[in-house]
């Protein structure tokens, strides 16, 4: 009894600001989104503004757009950072280099790394240079702001790339050589050794992996302002239009209570689906 | 194993080199291995054992040198396609699969039917007496029972060659004998041949049908376990298999020139010696030829025997004398060598 209010008070400093924090977001947001805690007029409960949001076509388009970035940039994040991570197992000349590299994302603003991004695939950047005079076009060619959002893909895969490396570095290096050599001696080749050994015993920090880099991409508000596609809303950039062009307080908290949802289930989804994915890969 | 009328070792190394940098760690190895033979690879710890299993295995490219089993050149087949499987020091379980599952990964990566893979899996449970664990994570069991079910996955692919990297060093000493006799057995019954790398001396000389003793990235001697031990060839084999008792001295024709004054030994050799006897050779109390005498300076009794150390014109030498006697500190000794039991080593190999 004594030791349990021990353990409360030590965990009460961190643990209680981040949940007070937490909660108070999730009570403000959801009591907004149903018409309470009113900024801009009485405050009476409602559902008119979910109605009228679920009723909204750029709602759906900006939820599957948002779930869409978010699934592809994690999973092909944490497909890039897999080999890498093996790669880097063992030390090498130059595998200090290659790992500092690999993490250099960290140290670049997001937004920083967005207009650069545009820069250089604008109609007279240097891509688009360089195709031409290689003679590959014959004119330029328009890359920024895609329709398909690949731009903010990649912008997400390099920024998240190093969270998806560190998580599963320490993983893949707390294997110990010995097993991965009698998986070899006993016949296994590269693609059995990865897929009977190393995912099944890496599993969970490629999971965390997921659901890290899912709910980074999912909220994400910058690269799609600078580089996504015009005729789509991400939910964050959607959220702030709502707010600031329409200044509706409870759309927005309706928005924001749909990101916080994709966030945690669709991260968890994946998470689960992926884990299921291993196992099958397992045979 | 004729093959075209020439004789070909099942297992053959020759001149294996392993350089790490500029370290050498193997400098010229060769011995050959005949099919079910129990090969041991004794050495002190980092003499390079377990680099030359790991050159076996395939898991190490040699610097140099030429390698063969059943007279095919072994060195380009990566490892996963070598007829040979490792039993680890760590046992290197799959620590996420079952027992059974880990006994089956082999055949399973060998591309055996499920019914297949079924019935040597239970073949191998039932001759470890591994039934009642084969649904058991690896962490569950004790460390005897781990190390069973790393022998069982070696044996599920059938290998015509089982490599040993100490594979008894984590268990407890009673454990160890009873393993150890085991694994003989079942050598013996299946007949595999095996090569067993350990650093320890009694193991190697229980089990091994040959040992080649390696020190420094050499293999200082090679031989049946009885000819290591009673006659070694250096200072170093003769000590660090069992204990001896060496003493620099003079030989010349037949007779021994020694710091306990002249002694009667098995040897030919001429010029300065190193002279060489096993304690448990000493007799107590006087002879012809051959007696010594001096002060003890410390006894332990053992059991089966009791180490006693005497000083002896000033060098301490080392008895061990079987029966419940006790010798106290300062109490004079007379004993006797037989002269079969001397015999003389080099100082170094080559
Ligand atoms: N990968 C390596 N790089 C550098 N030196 C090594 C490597 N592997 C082994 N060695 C060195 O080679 C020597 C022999 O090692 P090892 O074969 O493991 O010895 P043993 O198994 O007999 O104890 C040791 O001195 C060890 O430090
Ligand atoms: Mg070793």
């Amino acid at each position: 009894m004594r030791r349990t209010l021990f353990v409360l008070l030590l965990l009460a400093p961190g643990l209680g600001l981040v949940l007070a924090f937490v909660s108070l977001v999730l009570y403000v947001a959801v009591s907004q989104s149903f018409g309470l805690y009113n900024l801009g007029g009485d405050s009476v409960f409602s559902l008119a503004h979910w109605q009228a949001m679920l009723g909204e076509r750029r709602y759906w388009r900006a939820l599957q757009y948002s779930a869409y970035i978010a699934v592809t940039a994690s999973l092909l994040a944490v497909a890039l950072a897999y080999p890498v991570a093996l790669l880097l197992r063992k030390p090498f000349r130059g595998s200090l280099t290659l790992s500092a590299l690999i993490k250099a994302p960290l140290l670049v603003p997001g937004l920083v790394a967005a207009f650069l991004f545009v820069n250089v695939i604008s109609y007279h950047g240097i891509v688009n240079q360089l195709m031409l005079s290689l003679g590959l076009w014959d004119a330029p060619v328009r890359l920024q702001n895609d329709k398909n959002g690949y731009g903010v893909i990649l912008l997400q895969v390099w920024k998240q790339l190093p969270f998806a490396f560190l998580l599963l570095s320490a993983a893949v290096q707390a294997l110990p050589d010995a097993v991965l050599l009698a998986a070899r001696d006993l016949g296994a080749g590269p693609l059995d050794r990865f897929r009977k050994v190393v995912l099944p015993l890496t599993a969970g920090a490629m999971q965390a992996a997921l659901v890290l880099i899912f709910i980074g991409a999912a909220g994400d508000f910058s690269f799609q302002a600078v580089a996504g596609p015009p005729s789509v809303d991400s939910l964050a950039t959607l959220m702030t239009s709502v707010q600031s062009t329409q200044g509706d307080w409870n759309g927005a908290a309706v928005v924001a209570v749909t990101l916080m949802a994709l966030s945690l289930f669709g991260s968890a989804a994946l998470a689960i689906l992926v884990r299921g994915a291993t196992r099958l890969a397992r045979g | 194993m004729e093959t075209k009328g020439t004789f070909v070792a099942y297992l053959a190394a020759t001149d294996i080199g392993m350089r790490f940098d500029t370290f050498e760690a193997l400098k010229g190895v060769s011995f050959t291995a005949e099919r079910g033979e129990f090969i041991t690879l004794l050495g002190p710890s980092g003499c390079g054992k377990t680099t030359l299993l790991n050159i076996v295995a395939g898991f190490l490219k040699p610097t140099r040198g030429a390698l063969t089993l059943d007279g095919a050149d072994l060195l380009p087949i990566p490892p996963e396609r070598r007829d040979s499987a490792m039993c680890f020091q760590s046992y290197a379980l799959f620590p996420h699969l079952s027992v059974r599952d880990n006994i089956a990964f082999g055949p399973r990566q060998k591309g055996l039917t499920a019914t297949e893979v079924a019935k040597r899996v239970n073949d191998l449970l039932a001759q470890m007496a591994l039934d009642a664990h084969a649904g058991k994570l690896p962490n569950a069991l004790s460390g005897g029972q781990q190390q069973r079910v790393a022998l069982a996955r070696a044996l599920a692919v059938g290998p015509g060659l089982v490599l040993f990297d100490e594979p008894l060093s984590n268990l407890d000493a009673k454990l160890r004998d009873q393993v150890r006799t085991e694994i003989r057995a079942l050598q013996r019954r299946v007949g595999f041949t095996a090569l067993y790398v350990t650093h320890d001396q009694a193991e190697a000389l229980a089990l091994s049908d040959r040992i080649l003793l390696l020190n420094n990235g050499v293999i200082e001697q090679e031989g049946a376990p009885r000819d290591i031990y009673f006659k070694p060839r250096t200072r170093f084999v003769a000590d660090f298999i069992g204990a001896a008792n060496l003493h620099a001295g003079i030989a010349e024709a037949g007779a021994l020139a020694t710091p306990f004054g002249p002694l009667t030994g098995a040897g030919v050799a001429t010029g300065a010696v190193t002279i060489c006897w096993r304690p448990e050779m000493a007799r107590l109390g006087p002879a012809g030829v051959n007696s010594l005498a001096g002060i003890v300076s410390s006894s332990a009794f053992q059991g089966a025997y009791t180490d006693v150390f005497v000083d002896a014109a000033g060098q301490t030498v080392r008895l061990q004398l079987p029966g419940a006697a006790h010798f106290a500190p300062g109490e004079a000794l007379s004993f006797h060598v037989p002269p079969s039991a001397i015999t003389t080593v080099a100082d170094t190999a080559s």
